[in-house]
């Protein structure tokens, strides 16, 4: 009954964010002592990871929780263990939560067919990762004046939108939250059909045009930085990278992490104090024991 | 070896002779030899309320045998045709080890002759081991019973070892079924549309079909080969077919049940079940397609009926085997769909699944005196639920399941013998 699995933001509602949130400030506020004391978590990471892992058993742990991590290196049918049969062993060695990572659009959602443990999504292929648009929502409120902060504001999702989960979560959860979001994007890096109704803008400059206050910028994996999606870094980082010089008072830099210092943004930018990138990973914590409480039913009525 | 009996009171509709009325058909010796009002016998089957088609034939099939025989062998997959009301069906050859030469041609007919309760034809590799390199030896493959050559699954070769397969299977007098899929383009798991965008799921756009059917015509039109491009699913692929049939005589085309009634919206549900190649298409190509196949631009419907064990098919969508199961629902879903819905007249159905791809084969498809007594009874008002446990396939992976369908196939008959049997016929046979 208590069980939510926390999948997708796709349909996400702005009560629904505005409730974990609550919750994730009332966890920053120290407000719980241990509140998942006697819950295990697993960790199921399908695919490397070593901050998302790293946030998702701090924030466990603190929280009081048994914490188990398990990874595997590759795809799961390259290890012999299919997905489903790695997922109802935790469920039978008594998993409370399942968090999941995979390479694989929807691996989350499969494993919540057959467990009965709360799942959630930490990240599946080019699919969700919904607790990385939660603390961004977090980080950016704070630098906002609230929650209600958000309502109204500009925000321009820069870089490999096509290859990025990150995308899949930030754009319906920015949007439910109130804000305006347009696309910097080349066309190899979009998808080739409008899918979100997004304006769709050809440079940093021009999302500055359009009156961008949050520039969201996208991590580009190294086997795309030259070949046949972009010509070179060097290009790309001219027209889609921040440079100092887009630092208009109010404008505020995002990036999921980890950031290439001189393609996403300019090296002297990275940690600049337009920058909300440190903060965003503050937020994880906070924001990962929110979601964990929620999974489980925990604390629930504090931010009801 | 049937001895005789008669067929009483069915509604017989069969597109290539013209019949459609309430008739009787006598069969003797396994083949129809009397049509006709008023007809009897010492032994006779009451089918009056129930339709008479000729048998279904399946030109693309998948039967896993030799090698993945835990998915499907070629009793199990003879069952499950027959089931479908299917009376001859089309074997591809990506099976391990790969059927491409003439020693496991001879040999899986010889398996066919012992454990098919339908007639089962093998299309044979046109390239060995499906790789698009070197050539089969197709003059003793067509000596040994092979009936077609397909590098089905794979996909095409380059053009220049495309154009040499067709050149060398006219000569060899075998008809070259293609998969038409272009690998640079074809990167994805799913139609590369708005639906796929937003799971992000990787998409192949749907130039991965047409460029590689656009080559193969071309081809086809230059060499002169029998070609035909197997499951179509773009408007523009179809709209290609057409263009070349109108020119070329020698090109056909079909398409494929589960093309013709779902759609990528169920990308959306990021189920493994509905990974399939090529991949379900947006509605309006959907509506084409059918449209294509309504007015004959694509000849027939063939199911590509593809087992696949629970393990490849319980997977994130991405990493799914693709394939679905489609002989047992191929009549239920194409009646309630587009039957139906008003979009196909039940004759072009019967035309499509019966007569174009028989003819296609040889001498099926007709019920005619002096023709093969192939043939299938369907009830068009049961309605019935697909349901796991009463498939005749030895897998479960069906796009269907769960569905309610309109139309059930109640007795199959192959050379006079019934080989499917849903109404207790009693013929002693």
């Amino acid at each position: 009954m208590s069980n939510r699995h926390l999948l997708s933001l796709e349909n996400v509602s702005r009560e629904e964010l505005r409730s974990v949130l609550e919750l994730a400030r009332e966890v920053a506020a120290g407000s719980f002592e241990r509140p998942l004391s006697g819950k295990t978590v697993f960790l199921a990471f399908f695919e490397p990871s070593t901050r998302t892992a790293a946030s998702f058993e701090l924030a466990a742990r603190r929280a009081g929780a048994d914490v188990i991590s398990i990874s595997t290196r590759g795809s799961s049918l390259e290890k012999g263990e299919s997905l489903v049969d790695t997922v109802v062993t935790l469920d039978r060695l008594g998993a409370d939560v399942l968090v999941v990572r995979h390479g694989a659009a929807g691996a989350a959602a499969l494993a919540a067919r057959h467990t009965g443990a709360a799942v959630i999504n930490a990240g599946d292929g080019r699919g969700q990762h919904p607790t990385q648009a939660l603390l961004d929502l977090y980080a950016l409120s704070a630098a906002l004046g609230g929650f209600g902060g958000l309502a109204g504001r500009k925000a321009a999702i820069i870089g490999d939108i096509l290859h990025s989960r990150v995308a899949r979560s930030v754009i319906p959860a920015f949007r439910a939250a109130g804000m305006e979001v347009a696309l910097v994007a080349p066309p190899t890096l979009l998808p080739q059909e409008p899918v979100w109704e997004a304006a769709v803008l050809e440079s940093v400059d021009a999302a500055l045009e359009w009156g961008a206050e949050v520039l969201y910028t996208l991590r580009l994996q190294r086997e795309r930085m030259a070949g046949a999606l972009i010509p070179s870094v060097q290009e790309y980082a001219a027209r889609y990278g921040v440079q100092r010089r887009h630092l208009l008072p109010g404008v505020r830099v995002m990036h999921p992490g980890p950031v290439n210092r001189g393609v996403e943004i300019a090296g002297d930018v990275v940690l600049d104090e337009a920058s909300l990138i440190p903060d965003q990973v503050a937020a994880g914590i906070h924001v990962r024991a929110a979601v964990l409480m929620q999974a489980l039913g925990v604390g629930l009525e504090v931010a009801a | 070896m049937s001895g005789e009996f008669v067929i009483r009171g069915a509604r017989v509709l069969d597109p290539a002779t013209g019949l459609d009325g309430e008739l009787d058909v006598r069969v003797t010796g396994g083949r129809i030899s009397e049509v006709g009002p008023g007809l009897s016998g010492v032994r006779e089957l009451d089918a009056a309320g129930l339709h008479l088609f000729p048998g279904f034939v399946d030109v693309h099939a998948h039967w896993r045998t030799p090698g993945r025989e835990d998915e499907e062998t070629i009793e199990s997959g003879s069952a499950a045709a027959a089931a479908g009301g299917f009376t001859s069906v089309v074997m591809m050859p990506n099976t391990e080890p790969v059927i491409d030469s003439p020693a496991l041609v001879s040999g899986l007919l010889r398996r066919v002759e012992r454990e098919s309760r339908v007639r089962a034809y093998v299309a044979a590799a046109l390239h060995e081991g499906l790789r698009g390199e070197r050539l089969t030896e197709m003059q003793l493959l067509r000596e040994a019973g092979a009936f077609a050559v397909s590098d089905d699954g794979l996909g095409t070769a380059s053009a220049g070892v495309l154009r040499n397969g067709m050149l060398y299977a006219r000569s060899a007098g075998l008809p070259v079924i293609l998969h038409c899929e272009d690998h640079t383009l074809a990167t994805g798991a799913v139609h590369d549309g708005a639906v796929a965008a937003l799971a992000g799921v990787p998409g192949s756009p749907a130039s991965a079909e047409d460029v590689a059917t656009a080559t193969a015509l071309v081809l086809a039109a230059e060499t002169g080969a029998r070609v035909h491009i197997t499951h179509v699913s773009t408007a523009l692929s179809a709209a290609l077919v057409g263009w070349f049939k109108d020119r070329n005589p020698n090109i056909t085309g079909d398409t494929t049940p589960h093309h013709l009634t779902l759609t990528d919206e169920l990308v959306g549900t990021l189920d493994g079940m509905y990974r399939v190649n090529p991949p379900l298409r947006p509605e309006e190509d959907r509506l084409l397609v059918g449209e294509a196949l309504a007015d004959g631009t694509l000849d027939f419907v063939a199911t590509d009926h593809a087992p696949h064990a629970p393990e490849e098919k319980e997977l994130p969508l991405q990493e799914a085997s693709p394939g679905f199961l489609g002989h047992e629902t191929a009549f239920a879903a194409l009646y309630t769909e587009l039957v139906l819905e008003g979009r196909l007249p039940l004759a072009r159905l019967v035309q499509a699944m019966s007569c174009a791809p028989g003819r296609w084969i040889g001498e099926q498809g007709r019920i005619e005196p002096g023709a093969p007594a192939d043939l299938v009874l369907v009830d068009l008002s049961e309605e019935w639920e697909v349901r796991p446990g009463e498939l005749l396939s030895r897998s479960r992976n069906t796009p269907y399941l769960g569905r309610r369908l309109t139309g059930r196939i109640t007795g199959t008959f192959v050379g006079g013998e019934m080989v499917h049997d849903r109404m207790g016929a009693k013929l002693g046979l």
